[in-house]
This record gives C-alpha cells, sequence and structure tokens, in this order.
C-alpha cells in the first residue's frame, strides 16, 4: 500500500530475513542436536556451523536406518529409545480426538452462526470460558472419574480429554467460517423445501471444507502438543511424544540427541499439515473478526 | 428503506442483523438444541462435572492416615487467602501473563507489519515462522533448557561472551529464572500473534491508505490512526486468547524450573499442581484452581465488555 523506495525494500527484506533466522535458529540448532555426534553437543564454546554428522540418535529413536551400526540402546531403567509405538500412540490420539471435536463443532457452531436465541452471546461466551479451567482443575476430577470407570490409561479416556480441550476454539473458528457462507443461500434452499440437515450436509458444510480443514488442523496440533493431560491420565499402556520426551531426562543425565530427534520427528506431520491449511488457518485465526 | 417492497442487496446487508427477526416463520421452526445436544453433553461431563466436583472437593481434604476425604468447611478458602506462598504464584503468575503478553503483542505486531509484503521470498518467511506452533510446549521447554544450559547452552555463552551475564546460571539464579522461561514462551507464540495480525492486516482495503498518503500523512500518523484502529478487534481477539492460556501456563515451568529456584517461578497452575499430586492435598489443590479460574473469568468478562467484543 505505501510505495517503498528501492533502497527501502532491500532495507525491510533484510530486516525480515533477520528476524524470521532468529526465530528459526532455535529450531536449527535443535535439528543439528539430532544428527550431531553425541560428544559435540556438550562442547564450549557450542558449536554451531561446524558439527559432524550422526545419524545415531535418529536411528535409536525411530529404527531407521542412517547407516550407524544399529545397536539398540538401553536406558538405565531398563527401556529404550525405540518411540515408534508411541509416535504410534500420539497419531491415534490425535487424528481421533480432532475427528471427535470437529464432527461435534461443526454441528453445533452451524447451529449458533445459522439459529438464533436468547443469551447466545452470554452462551458463546461460556463455551469460551470452559477454555479458562486450568487444566489441572479438569486433569484432577477426571482422574477419579476415569479411575472409577476404568478409563485410566486407555485411548478412549485421552481422546474424550482431548476432544473437549480443542472444542471451545473449534466451536467459535467453525462458527466464525459459517458465518461468511451468506444466509441467502440457506433461506433460498429452505424456500425450495429442502430441510435443515440436508443444507447442512450439501450445502453449507461442503461451502466451508477449507475452514473445517484448517481447524482440525488447528485440533490436531493442539492434541498432537498436549502434555498435562497424558501426564496424568495416562500410565503404562499409552504415552504421547511430548510426555515421552520428559522421561529422556534421566538420572545418568538428559539424552538430548534422542529428545531433539524425536522432536525432530514430530513436527514433520505436523508442519505439513499446517502448510497444507495455511491461507485459511491464518484467516480462521481472527475467529471472524474481520467482517466489516 | 426498510419498508421497500423489493430488497436490493445493500438493503440486506444494512438489515441483515436484524434480518432473523424479520424472516418468514417457517425459517426460524428449526430449533438449535439437537445442533447443539452433542456438544452440551461433552461440556457438562468433561466441563461442568469436573468444575461442580472442584466445587465439592475444595470444601474436603484427603486425609492419609485414613485415606479417606473429609469435610473441613471453608477451612481451604481460609487457608487460600491466607496463604502467603499462593498470593506470591499469583503475582508471578501475573507477572508472566503479563510482561509475555505485552511483548507477543508488540513484537507480533510489528513482525506482522514486516511481513505483510508480497515481495518474492516474504511468502516462504512466513511459513517458517508457522514451525514454532507446531513443537510440543514441553519439548520447546526442553529446547530452551539445552540453550540456557548453565555450561554449554548456547545463550548462556552468548550472553557470558557480551558480558551480560555474569557467572551464574540464568535458570538457577531467582532474578534470571523466570525470564528464561518467558522467553521459551515468547519465542513459541509470537509468530502465533504475528499470523494472527498479518490476517488482519491482509484484509484490511487499500483505500484509506492511498488517500491518506495523498494527502501527506506519515507513516507514523497512518499507524497510529489508521492501522491501529481498524485492527483493533483483531488485536481484542488475539489477547483474549492469548491471554487465557498464559495465565493457565504449565508445560514451560514444570519441564525448565518446576518452580525454582526457591519459588520464582511458581505459578499458579503448577501451584495447584504439586498441592494436588506431591502433598496429595486433593482438596487446597482445587481451592487454588478454582480461585484462578475465578481471576480469569473476571478478567475476561471485564475485556469482553470493555472491547465490546460480540459473537
Amino acid at each position: 500500500m505505501l510505495t517503498l523506495s528501492p533502497t527501502q525494500r532491500v532495507l525491510r527484506a533484510l530486516a525480515a530475513w533477520l528476524v524470521v533466522a532468529i526465530f528459526a535458529f532455535p529450531i536449527y540448532y535443535w535439528f543439528t542436536i539430532a544428527f550431531r555426534v553425541e560428544r559435540e553437543i556438550f562442547e564450549i564454546p557450542p558449536l554451531i556451523f561446524d558439527w559432524t554428522f550422526s545419524g545415531k540418535s535418529f536411528e535409536e529413536v525411530f529404527g531407521i536406518s542412517f547407516g550407524y551400526d544399529s545397536s539398540q540402546t538401553t536406558l538405565a531403567g531398563g527401556g529404550n529409545f525405540y518411540m515408534m509405538p508411541r509416535l504410534w500412540d500420539s497419531i491415534v490420539v490425535a487424528v481421533c480426538s480432532t475427528a471427535l471435536a470437529i464432527s461435534i463443532a461443526t454441528f453445533a457452531s452451524y447451529a449458533l452462526s445459522r439459529m438464533r436465541f436468547a443469551g447466545q452471546h452470554h452462551f458463546v461466551f461460556w463455551i469460551l470460558s470452559t477454555r479458562m479451567m486450568p487444566p489441572v482443575a479438569v486433569a484432577i476430577p477426571m482422574f477419579f472419574i476415569y479411575k472409577q470407570f476404568g478409563l485410566l490409561d486407555t485411548y478412549t479416556g485421552i481422546i474424550l480429554v482431548h476432544a473437549l480441550m480443542n472444542l471451545p476454539l473449534a466451536v467459535l473458528l467453525l462458527k466464525s467460517f459459517f458465518d461468511d457462507i451468506p444466509m441467502e443461500i440457506d433461506e433460498a434452499a429452505l424456500i425450495d423445501g429442502a430441510s435443515r440437515w440436508l443444507i447442512f450436509r450439501k450445502i453449507v458444510a461442503p461451502m466451508a471444507i477449507g475452514g473445517i480443514a484448517a481447524t482440525a488442523v488447528l485440533c490436531f496440533i493442539f492434541s498432537w502438543t498436549e502434555f498435562l493431560f497424558v501426564l496424568t491420565l495416562t500410565q503404562t499402556s499409552l504415552k504421547t511424544v511430548p510426555v515421552v520426551a520428559s522421561t529422556f531426562v534421566t538420572s545418568t543425565g538428559t539424552a538430548w540427541g534422542n529428545m531433539a530427534a524425536l522432536g525432530v520427528g514430530a513436527m514433520v506431520p505436523a508442519f505439513i499439515f499446517i502448510l497444507m491449511v495455511q491461507k485459511n488457518l491464518v484467516r480462521g485465526l481472527t475467529l471472524g473478526s474481520l467482517k466489516q | 428503506m426498510s419498508d421497500s417492497p423489493v430488497k436490493t442487496p445493500a438493503d440486506r446487508s444494512h438489515a441483515s442483523s436484524t434480518y432473523i427477526v424479520r424472516a418468514p416463520k417457517f425459517m426460524l421452526s428449526d430449533h438449535a438444541l439437537p445442533w447443539l445436544a452433542p456438544m452440551l453433553a461433552i461440556l457438562l461431563v468433561f466441563a461442568l462435572y469436573p468444575f461442580f466436583y472442584n466445587v465439592w472437593l475444595s470444601f474436603h481434604e484427603f486425609v492419609p492416615r485414613k485415606r479417606t476425604l473429609e469435610f473441613v468447611g471453608t477451612e481451604n478458602w481460609q487457608k487460600l487467602f491466607a496463604d502467603s506462598r499462593m498470593w506470591g504464584a499469583l503475582g508471578i503468575t501475573l507477572l508472566y501473563t503479563g510482561f509475555c503478553l505485552i511483548v507477543q503483542l508488540i513484537l507480533g505486531l510489528g513482525i506482522a507489519l514486516l511481513l505483510d509484503s508480497d515481495d518474492p521470498g516474504f511468502g516462504f518467511l512466513r511459513g517458517v515462522l508457522t514451525l514454532t506452533l507446531v513443537i510440543p510446549p514441553a519439548i520447546t521447554g526442553m529446547m530452551f533448557l539445552l540453550l540456557e544450559d548453565a555450561q554449554f547452552g548456547v545463550f548462556t555463552y552468548a550472553l557470558q561472551q557480551l558480558g551480560v551475564l555474569g557467572t551464574s546460571p540464568i535458570l538457577g539464579n531467582t532474578s534470571t529464572a523466570l525470564l528464561g522461561v518467558m522467553v521459551a514462551d515468547i519465542w513459541q507464540w509470537t509468530p502465533f500473534m504475528v499470523l494472527i495480525f498479518l490476517a488482519g492486516l491482509r484484509a484490511m482495503p487499500t483505500e484509506p491508505f492511498e488517500s491518506a498518503v495523498i494527502d501527506g500523512a506519515s507513516s507514523w500518523q497512518i499507524f497510529m490512526r489508521l492501522t491501529l484502529p481498524m485492527l483493533g478487534k483483531v488485536i481484542a481477539i488475539a489477547v483474549l486468547i492469548r491471554g487465557i492460556d498464559l495465565f493457565r501456563t504449565f508445560d514451560y515451568v514444570y519441564v525448565m524450573t518446576s518452580g525454582g529456584p526457591g519459588t520464582s517461578t511458581y505459578t499458579l497452575s503448577l501451584y495447584a499442581w504439586q498441592q494436588t499430586f506431591s502433598f496429595i492435598k486433593w482438596g487446597y489443590g482445587a481451592t487454588i484452581s478454582l480461585f484462578s479460574l475465578l481471576v480469569i473469568l473476571v478478567v475476561a468478562n471485564v475485556f469482553v465488555a470493555m472491547t465490546k467484543l460480540r459473537w
């Protein structure tokens, strides 16, 4: 909008690259930790560019060969670093809880977008307020209920609690996407004799599919990165990536290389998803506040 | 205009807020309830039940000797208001929330303005910035634990070379530990703010800016008089969402410092967690959680009223 002189444009580009480089640095460094020879992690001064490649950590965590002699390293506690099953746990929990949250939230937000009822503003604020509970305040009662119903340490238990955690934001996001679709379309279809359900299934939901995908990715990421519920509500039968990463801190020292390898590996699927829906995601994050 | 028989598009958009009221009756016959029912069921079980369970729990306390919960009346609440560690934790939580929020807001706005360009490369830069969002906060905590390590941390080394930091470790010193944790939060969530503000900036009409330039307004005037007011609602939403999450922060402090050294990074969430799981004070833990919910509810309500956010 504002016309910049060529010098100003170059300066702006330089500043932009510099800022993003600063933000990218910790990720770059973490990446090198995952792929460097273990002793170089503890080098002083820290090695930033001249590190030596080693696939050892990555291989131990994911069982993928980088030409390193494969011998499963065992932790002091008797476990090992092989994390593919835990990655699988994470994927199952994130995918299922996202599917559950999105299907429930789509129905609810369609109603909130298309139908008006008394106290709607307060109702939506109440939905948002369920996100204000400190996670501990949800985790403690859930711990006792789950214990009673045998849901402790099960996929079902974690999937349900992650779905709840994502509901408020999903409802608000989806509502904003539905609000973008002109009400006239619904009305025309209603006059033609279509039922609400048919309109939702055949018209509105397909039109908002980009927004639904973006919301789904956000839910996926929040479930993928969630820590406290998994920490409290599971014991042995499942663990997701963030919690299992904290077990790399052992009494004999922290397995930085393996932890970094797990972190880098866990970033990949989520980042691919986020790039796929970036445009809708960015718009959706403003929760419909961009309309005139 | 509204009683003209033929509706023009302009007429419709003008009346859109009250349109439902004037729509034919058969359009309203659909009830919202069946659509909301699955969500209500989940919220009832997983949000309302925990809430009332906490209320109930806050009037009880676990007695390890008998292995039962016993009714203690308002003892937990009296203890809460007299507990200097709780007030300390509240202070640290507010400091953490306020500081991170202000820094993330200013940095987010600045970086969004910087990246709001169609020049080549800027799309790539925006993509790179989203990378921080997909890292689990617990792992981010580990990452910064390594970067701020007293012996071989990059940040420690750089700060020592610059002469800013003495020999004391960043996270092991009561005066710098909280800042060390906040850096991780700011690093991870500033890009979230940038994305939101970018969406706001990109959706703005260009005409007001063009006429302002023609009228000879300076960049600063344009920013203060046009950009900021037009971005108002987006900023309000971002502050609300981020503020709520900052106030409940747990992962970073749990992973990086566990509240220490001393009580310098003890947040309310962590305090409630420790009372519950480390000291088996279930009732008191629930009381702290409820108090924390109460504080954020009041603040959020005032904020929504002040900024006139509507859904």
